[in-house]
């Protein structure tokens, strides 16, 4: 090799120093903005703007016609009002009992379908796993028609198995009663997305090389212990996902509860979604309803940003 | 510490799937035993049988006196090193090595005791706070044995350990090894499909091709006295040459006639080969048995063919020699010679054969023709099976 090749031009042999350094300069900025403003626009169209004209119609007493003007102004009434009203107070109690069960129930039912479908020997696997995905597959409104003939007070499928296998049991009006209503759609919920959880976990129990296990079970480890000290632990950063999914999940419940009960008997299974769409849209209170919005974002965006910088993050620096 | 007995282990994944045939291995206790054999040879499966983590399909496996076929790994008391190391990546190295015994319950002390004890005897003592992906690969190495020797196991396994290091830490973690044995007095069993690892190591080497055992013999005699073509081929780098040959008589001598060239029949098997005039075997001989008519060793029984010199390779201490012959008959074969020896390239040399040394094998059974030792059992049923064109 010549020792030309590594040659360093002295710094004063380039009399346009500057005017080259625009030049780059520039094209630079116009490559980052080439590609920036397709995307950008969309999430402005989509996203900022809306969220913006949101935030402002929920400062006035606006039926969704006609222009703001400073006689519908209302301040933070529309806030006040939300924070005084009991129903959505309901609305938040029952956003969280769904969420609770979600995270107590419904993914230890998917991690556990998982470890059984997921892997191992057990016959049939395949068919299985491929039955309890399916019903994520149907649309939420066909999975709440369905589900109301499940839960039929005289002919549905609940009470006709309850009856069958409890002597003398009472046939229940599931959806019309509020002790039971808010577990029944819950038990809807838990039916339509622990295929998702279990799709996620099968994905996770993938990535953990079967040396592992192996060496835990050699070490003196049972099945039991296998899954307590190396399974789950390396479960980990797939299970903060799947607990960060199902509490967004839970936050913007609506379809299958506004199709089921609306959100009734008596407000006995309303949710944000719906305490929103009630009380927001169908009474023409748009400038309520964008307060409820904006209420539902901010909960949203800031659990999202906390849960992502504390929980997840934490997970990286454990991770491999 | 134990004994290991392999009493008719046979191991199939389907029917027609045999990976393990009648595997018959006692192995006494604080031998240092090597599986070795190519890959899809059956010896990681014959140690997984042993660990627990395989079924096995007939036959039974004995730890000590115990048949552990339905014992669950955790209560076989063995340790395992894995090619990969297996190390828990969110536990610290320190749990890692403590992780077996806290399962058995083992009072913090002693756990603490013998981890660092064995921490410093493996130079990874001031490691114990780190994660393995912070460690180099052969710092986990270490590790991995480590976690193995805390527990005090009656039996070590290794599979592989050492396939994934570079070749001057191999070197180094082979002697390692080795000491650790000596130190230790526990049954080894160790598994690789290196042979230079399995002359190194092995008080014993297990031989498995096919699913056969081959051949069970000390290092020493399993290099100088194979039993069938599949040993002689596997064992020693660089491998046996081999020339397809013909026994024929002339005037009461017998002679191994190769087409290339022909080489008196060595005198301490001339009662045996009789059996075999007319008929076809094959020649073995090891690279180191030629040599170069200048370097010949003293006082050996020998034969000189000529050859033509293809590629000259300078190791230092030896010349590898490349050798061919005018016809095509005869692939081309290979000599350690003195590295002070007159060869060049394209011209033709003498090529001294140590017959004491050579090889001869029944070209239809491809078992070894030698009477002392005699060919074992294994080895003609394994050779039979291989050329009956049925490995699996």
């Amino acid at each position: 090799m010549s020792a030309t090749r590594f040659r360093v031009l002295p710094r004063n042999t380039q009399p346009h120093a500057a005017s080259i350094n625009w030049n780059q300069r520039f094209d630079k900025l116009f490559t980052i903005a080439l590609f920036t403003i397709p995307g950008f626009s969309i999430f402005l169209t989509f996203l900022l703007i809306p969220i913006t004209l949101t935030a402002r119609y929920s400062l006035y007493e606006w039926k969704g016609f006609g222009d703001l003007t400073s006689e519908n102004y209302a301040g933070l009434g529309n806030y006040q009002r939300l924070y005084e009203h009991d129903v959505f107070h309901q609305a938040v109690e029952h956003t969280f009992i769904i969420m609770g069960l979600s995270l107590l129930i419904q993914l230890p039912l998917a991690l556990g379908l998982a470890l059984l479908v997921g892997r191992g020997e057990l016959p049939g696997r395949r068919f299985f796993r491929t039955l309890l995905f399916i019903p994520y597959v149907f649309s939420e409104v066909i999975t709440a028609l369905i589900w109301q003939y499940v839960y039929h007070p005289r002919n549905g499928l609940a009470n006709y198995t309850f009856e069958k296998i409890i002597p003398g049991f009472e046939s229940i009006p599931w959806l019309g009663e509020r002790e039971y209503v808010l577990y029944a759609i819950f038990a809807v919920l838990t039916w339509k997305f622990f295929g998702f959880h279990m799709l996620l976990y099968m994905a996770g129990l993938q990535s953990i090389p079967k040396d592992l296990e192996e060496a835990a079970r050699i070490d003196g480890a049972g099945e039991w212990n296998v899954l307590r000290f190396v399974t789950l632990p390396l479960m980990g950063s797939t299970i903060r996902l799947t607990v960060f999914l199902s509490i967004l999940g839970s936050f913007q419940q609506f379809v299958i509860v506004n199709v089921m009960t609306n959100g009734g008997p008596f407000y006995a299974s309303e949710v944000m979604g719906t305490y929103l769409y009630k009380f927001g849209i169908q009474r023409f209170n748009l400038g309520y309803g964008s307060a409820i919005a904006v209420v539902l974002f901010f909960t949203t965006l800031i659990f999202s940003i906390l849960y992502q910088r504390f929980v997840m993050r934490a997970e990286q620096e454990i991770a491999r | 510490m134990a004994s290991v007995t392999y009493r008719h282990v046979y191991k199939r994944f389907s029917p027609e799937i045999t990976v393990i045939n009648d595997l018959n291995i006692e192995i006494a206790d604080g031998e240092f035993l090597v599986f070795v054999g190519p890959s899809g040879c059956g010896k990681s499966t014959s140690l997984r049988m042993l660990a627990g983590l395989e079924e096995i399909t007939e036959g039974e496996i004995l730890i000590g006196d115990r048949v552990v076929n339905n014992v669950a790994p955790k209560d076989r008391d063995i340790a395992m090193v894995f090619q990969s190391y297996a190390l828990y990546p969110h536990m610290t190295v320190y749990d890692n090595m403590a992780f077996g015994l806290k399962l058995r319950r083992t009072p913090k002390q002693i756990i603490d005791e013998r981890v660092r004890e064995s921490a410093k005897s493996l130079d990874i003592a001031h490691l114990l706070d780190r994660r393995p992906r912070q460690l180099s690969g052969g710092q986990r190495q270490r590790v991995a044995l480590g976690r193995a020797i805390v527990r005090e196991p009656a039996v070590f396994l290794l599979d592989e350990p050492l396939s994934n290091l570079d070749a001057k830490l191999r070197v180094e973690a082979r002697a390692f090894i080795s000491r650790l044995h000596q130190r230790l007095g526990t049954t080894f069993i160790y598994v690789t499909h290196d042979q230079t690892e399995a002359l190194t190591m092995g008080t014993r080497i297990a031989v498995l091709s096919a699913g056969y055992l081959q051949q069970i013999d000390s290092p020493s005699k399993l290099y100088s006295y194979p039993d069938n073509l599949f040993v002689a081929g596997f064992i020693g780098s660089p491998a046996m040459n081999f020339f397809n040959a013909k026994v024929v008589e002339s005037e009461g001598k017998l002679i191994i006639d190769t087409t290339s060239f022909r080489i008196p029949a060595p005198p301490d098997r001339e009662h045996l080969l009789r059996a075999y005039v007319g008929k076809d075997v094959i020649l073995g001989v090891r690279p180191e048995d030629i040599h170069h008519p200048n370097y010949q060793p003293a006082d050996i029984q020998s034969a000189t063919i000529e050859a033509i010199v293809d590629v000259i390779e300078l190791m230092g201490n030896e010349k590898i020699v490349y050798l061919s012959f005018d016809d095509s008959s005869q692939s081309s074969f290979l000599a350690r010679m003195d590295p002070r020896s007159d060869v060049h390239l394209g011209g033709k040399t003498g090529a001294v054969i140590n017959l004491g040394n050579v090889h001869l094998f029944d070209a239809a059974t491809e078992v070894v023709i030698r009477e002392d030792p005699a060919p074992s059992e294994d080895a003609k049923r394994a050779a039979l099976a291989y050329k009956s064109g049925k490995p699996h």
